[in-house]
């Protein structure tokens, strides 16, 4: 099992991928600490980033396809505004002010 | 076997309908729809189930899928033991709930 993660060091984590991918962060502060929250969780629980709007198919193998940032987060992103869990949002989403709701899952078609 | 399963009573000043949650606890989207219920007032059940042993949990989803004849993802919510809510879509649950 990997060292345990603190929240700040998960927070660093979700930052610098939304970073990286040019997403932008919930800037629902509350809930976007939850997931943070979440995904910490996670992380000690499982040793890896399992989304935290998804449960466990039981190993890092299996859940492959959910570990932040998931396969579906781009085209989600891109179609949708924002990822499975609503951790990463398109800048323009974001700034249009619209509230992110639950999506379908698509991790089956990747 | 959903029967058996420890769900957790939140008590409401409103039970105009049976509402059952499977949820998780790292979820936004559940956190947010369980605290819609708490602020409708209502009564309703809940389970995190990324806290039930994985084979308990897995039998649970496949229940659920061919009772309710949909995916299972969370939020999932059992209205009166017939209605299922996938995800938390805030118009759906007011119309289902009738509020």
């Amino acid at each position: 099992m990997p060292a345990p993660k603190s929240f700040d060091q998960t927070m660093t984590f979700a930052t610098m991928v939304a970073k990286k991918q040019g997403w932008t962060l919930n800037p629902d502060t509350e809930f976007t600490k939850d997931l943070v929250d979440g995904l910490a969780v996670n992380w000690n629980r499982y040793g890896y980033f399992l989304c935290p709007c998804r449960d466990s198919d039981g190993s890092r193998e299996a859940d492959a396809k959910i570990i932040c940032p998931c396969a579906p987060a781009w085209k989600d992103v891109e179609e949708r505004g924002h990822c499975f869990c609503a951790l990463y949002l398109d800048p323009a989403f974001a700034a249009s002010g619209k509230e992110p709701r639950s999506i379908p899952d698509r991790k089956s078609q990747f | 076997m959903l029967d058996t399963l420890s769900y957790t009573d939140v008590p409401g000043d409103r039970s105009d309908h049976e509402i059952i949650v499977y949820a998780l606890s790292t979820c936004g989207f559940c956190k947010r729809a369980m605290a819609f219920l708490d602020a409708k007032g209502l009564t309703y059940r809940y389970i995190y189930m990324d806290r039930v042993p994985i084979e308990t949990k897995n039998e649970a989803k496949k229940a659920l899928k061919e009772r309710y004849k949909t995916d299972v993802a969370f939020p999932f919510a059992v209205v009166d033991g017939k209605r299922p809510l996938v995800g938390f879509i805030e118009p759906d649950w007011v119309k289902t709930l009738e509020l």
